[in-house]
């Protein structure tokens, strides 16, 4: 029996298998700064964090006809962090009780070399895109509130433009497998920013 | 009509003509008719031209007499004024008197022209209303105005005067009636302390430290009721307030953490029954709320759980060298040999049977207070560890962690680089350490204090810094003779009390460790307490004699600086006094040296033997407990090993 096609398998990232359960949604400009306010209020007690990323999206064809994933992103705005290569699995099609999407997750600190070991390995650059937004938590929950940016020129990460008028919020958390607890929190805590934003499960496969 | 005669009727006018004289004979001689012009003549004068005016000059004028009449007449009146000025003239002009009232008129006209056109000029002459008086009949509409505002204003304040009336009743009785307040009020008061938020219909509250970066799993959360048990009848009672806040089960009462330090229990097997004693709660602030000290007593059982909880998982996973033992609500390690540190957390509910069965067996001066708040002081920095900034993701989709131990997989760190990067100490160790620095200095201090005490020449005088680490105290100690401060400077100490040992630092630059035993530093302070007795006793050397007094039993030897009695003593009956053969000043100062020996050495009939090094004076002694004649052969052995020294010194 010959090697099943690597899309299929699970990826382990160790020891532990972590999943990643995801809650998205959106608000326009104009309504960031009382969104804002109001996470600031409901979050942990922190000075709030803003960040500026540029995320690469690598791309391996093999004979299947699902190409294998991998995410690469870097921070603009602090020196000396690591790369972080990030795998992200399908998503769980599980019971509709679950509120939150689940899907297989690795991430993986690198050296800064990543984009051509990548390359050596056969990847393909797919896209690429820059995001700026701000980060809060509570407790294991990662709250990003962030704004996409389309690079015009290849490579170059200044010539920027925005890609809508409108800032992405996901609400995050890993977690170890099979604790479907943490699904009722992040609802919980997504009532509580309703009518500011709607939180909700979005399958990526419909929008395609 | 017919049939009667047309009358003819002939119609004369009755123009008599006056008469103007009757002859003699009867004839009549008439005057002429007046002419036109004469008619016309005497109708002009019959104008009077001062009717317009209002004269009331009569019209006198008005007879159908002549003309000359008129002058005539008006002549004849003033005739008796101007005589012989005015004579009749019957042949004035007719139109004489017309012509002087036009003429008159003329002039009136004349002089109305003048005075209007110098005042027209408005240069030499103006015209000015004349003031008057208001009128009556205008005055009644500005007063009915002025009548009707006021009223209309009258209403408006009347109004307002009842809106403000009712606004200060309310205000007063919001705080007469205090009881009365309404559930939201209290809502928002509970607001102001406490994050709320509303689940269906209920309304939920948090108070875990869980966003203050705690990461304790207890979900914390109590819940807020309308507290609708109100009897509107009976009298409200005093503490009454509409809003109740229901707590978890398991964070209801008080607790505490209990740390205290005691010698070993010889029996192990009374573990696990902590003996509680029922802390007074902490005085809440007088014009909290009764549902503020509820709160806050539940967070406080809740972060005691969570340091115990922390304290007993350190203890059962970090190996030690004599293990940790966790037992029900007590943790119990060996900071020292023959010493035990517990520390338990003590939670009692609020259940009236508990209250009664605690004893109070355990006196509280056992438990460290200092050690309680270092926990919870190191438990609130683990928490604000867990928010620093150092733990946010940069890139943002990377994992929370600390920034550094990212860096470990792509720089490759080794285990012992991994290691020091994690904080190496617990909790439960960092509380240990604490405990036995605590304790070793409270030993130290007690050691010098009863050195102190029971050494009464030379003194000994602590003194101890008021600033102090958790790890490290420090105390200068002194040692001196009483009369000779300025000169034994020398002894100065600088103990370090560390955490398991202690440093001394001699003026002289000298450092010696010492261990946590209580015997060495005992024994090393009394062995500066000799070596400032050496140093005392190298001053005799510089004292002159003066003179020497010898009584029969009693002796004294007077110096410069003062004199020293040599009190009659049995003991020392058997030695000859040989002052007079020996040089004076070697047998004062041995004399005195011995006796101050022989009195510190007393104090410690327990001795064996010690051995000093003083360097200069070397005694060897084995002192017993036989002080008889025994004594006296000690004394010899002094004196003469003290002549022998100080021949020496002196030579030197």
């Amino acid at each position: 029996m010959e090697a099943p096609p690597v899309t299929m398998m699970p990826v382990t990232g160790g020891t532990i298998n972590m999943m990643e359960y995801l809650l998205q949604g959106s608000v326009l400009d104009h309504s960031l700064e009382s969104l804002i306010h109001r996470l600031r209020g409901l979050c942990d007690n922190m000075e709030p964090e803003t960040f500026l990323d540029h995320e690469m999206v690598f791309l391996l064809k093999g004979q299947q006809a699902s190409p294998f994933v991998l995410r690469a992103r870097r921070s603009m705005d602090r020196a000396g962090a690591p790369w972080h290569l990030r795998y992200l699995g399908q998503p769980e099609m599980g019971d509709k009780n679950r509120h939150a999407l689940v899907r297989n997750c690795v991430d993986i600190a690198t050296s800064e070399n990543l984009t051509d070991f990548l390359m050596e390995m056969g990847f393909r650059m797919d896209h690429e895109f820059v995001a700026k937004g701000h980060l809060f938590r509570k407790g294991i929950m990662k709250i990003m509130v962030y704004k996409v940016f389309r690079i015009l020129v290849p490579g170059n990460t200044d010539s920027t433009e925005a890609l809508s008028l409108s800032y992405l919020v996901e609400l995050s958390v890993v977690a170890p497998a099979g604790q479907d607890v943490v699904s009722d929190d992040m609802k919980n805590f997504a009532e509580q920013l309703k009518p500011l934003v709607h939180l909700e499960k979005i399958d990526p496969k419909r929008l395609m | 009509m017919s049939g009667v005669r047309a009358v003819r009727i002939s119609i004369e006018s009755a123009c008599e003509k006056q008469v103007h004289e009757v002859g003699l004979d009867g004839t009549e001689t008439y005057l002429p008719p007046l002419s036109m012009s004469q008619n016309l003549a005497r109708l002009a004068q019959r104008i009077d031209f001062s009717q317009g005016s209002g004269s009331e000059e009569e019209e006198a004028a008005g007879t159908e007499g002549d003309a000359q009449d008129w002058p005539g007449a008006g002549s004849s009146a003033d005739q008796d004024d101007e005589e012989g000025v005015v004579k009749f003239q019957p042949s004035l002009w007719p139109w004489d008197s017309v012509r002087n009232n036009l003429r008159s008129a003329l002039t009136e006209m004349c002089v109305l022209y003048d005075v209007l056109s110098i005042v027209r000029d408005k240069k030499f002459m103006t015209l000015d209303p004349v003031s008057q008086d208001a009128l009556p009949p205008k005055q009644n509409p500005q007063t009915l105005q002025l009548i009707s505002k006021k009223k209309s204003l009258a209403g408006a304040a009347q109004i307002l005067l009842k809106g403000a009336e009712r606004l200060t009743k309310s205000v007063t009785e919001n705080q007469e009636n205090k009881l009365q307040r309404d559930f939201n009020s209290e809502l928002l008061r509970l607001r102001q302390h406490w994050k709320l938020r509303k689940v269906g219909d209920k309304i939920l509250g948090d108070l875990s430290y869980r966003s203050a970066g705690s990461l304790f799993p207890h979900h914390g959360t109590f819940e807020v009721i309308k507290n609708t048990d109100l009897d509107l009848d009976k009298k409200i009672p005093e503490d009454y307030c509409p809003l109740d806040v229901q707590i978890p089960s398991d964070l209801e009462g008080s607790a505490y953490i209990k740390v205290s330090i005691q010698k070993q229990a010889p029996d192990i097997g009374d573990l696990g029954t902590v003996n509680l004693f029922k802390r007074p709660l902490p005085k809440s602030k007088p014009g909290s709320p009764h549902w503020q000290t509820k709160l806050e007593a539940a967070q406080n059982v809740l972060l005691c759980k969570e340091i115990f909880a922390q304290l007993s998982r350190e203890a059962v996973q970090i190996k030690s060298q004599i293990p940790h033992i966790v037992v029900k609500n007590q943790i119990i390690s060996q900071p020292f040999p023959n010493l035990q540190l517990s520390i338990s957390l003590c939670h009692s509910s609020n259940d009236k049977k508990s209250q009664k069965s605690t004893t109070e067996k355990q006196c509280p001066e056992d438990h460290l207070y200092v050690l309680e708040h270092n926990l919870h002081l190191l438990i609130r920095e683990f928490h604000k560890q867990t928010l620093s900034s150092i733990m946010m993701p940069h890139p943002a989709s990377a994992p929370f962690g600390h920034k550094r131990m990212r860096l470990s997989g792509p720089q490759a760190f080794d285990k012992n680089e991994i290691n020091s990067l994690q904080s190496s100490e617990g909790l439960l160790e960092k509380i240990i350490k604490q405990a036995k620095h605590i304790f070793l200095r409270s030993r130290a201090a007690a050691t010098i204090d009863s050195l102190a005490s029971r050494i009464e020449d030379p003194q000994i005088q602590a003194h101890w810094s008021n600033i102090n680490d958790v790890y490290e105290s420090s105390v200068k100690v002194l040692i001196t003779s009483q009369g000779y401060e300025q000169i034994c400077k020398s002894i100065q100490l600088q103990l370090n009390i560390g955490v398991e040992q202690i440093r001394v630092v001699h003026r002289d630059g000298r450092v010696i460790t010492l261990s946590y035993q209580e015997q060495e530093l005992q024994d090393f302070l009394l062995s500066q307490f000799v070596m400032d007795l050496k140093v005392a006793a190298r001053l005799w050397f510089s004292f002159l004699v003066t003179n020497v007094k010898t009584f029969q039993k009693v002796m004294f030897y007077k110096i410069t600086n003062g004199v020293i009695f040599v009190d009659h003593s049995k003991k020392f009956s058997g030695i000859k006094w040989k002052v007079e053969t020996l040089f004076i000043k070697w047998s004062c100062l041995c004399l005195h040296l011995a006796l101050v020996y022989y009195d510190f050495f007393q104090m410690f009939p327990k001795e064996v033997s010690r051995n000093f090094d003083l360097k200069c004076l070397q005694i060897n002694y084995k002192y017993k407990e036989e002080i008889t004649s025994k004594g006296v052969l000690f004394l010899k052995t002094i004196i003469r090993k003290c002549l022998f020294s100080t021949l020496k010194l002196f030579t030197l």
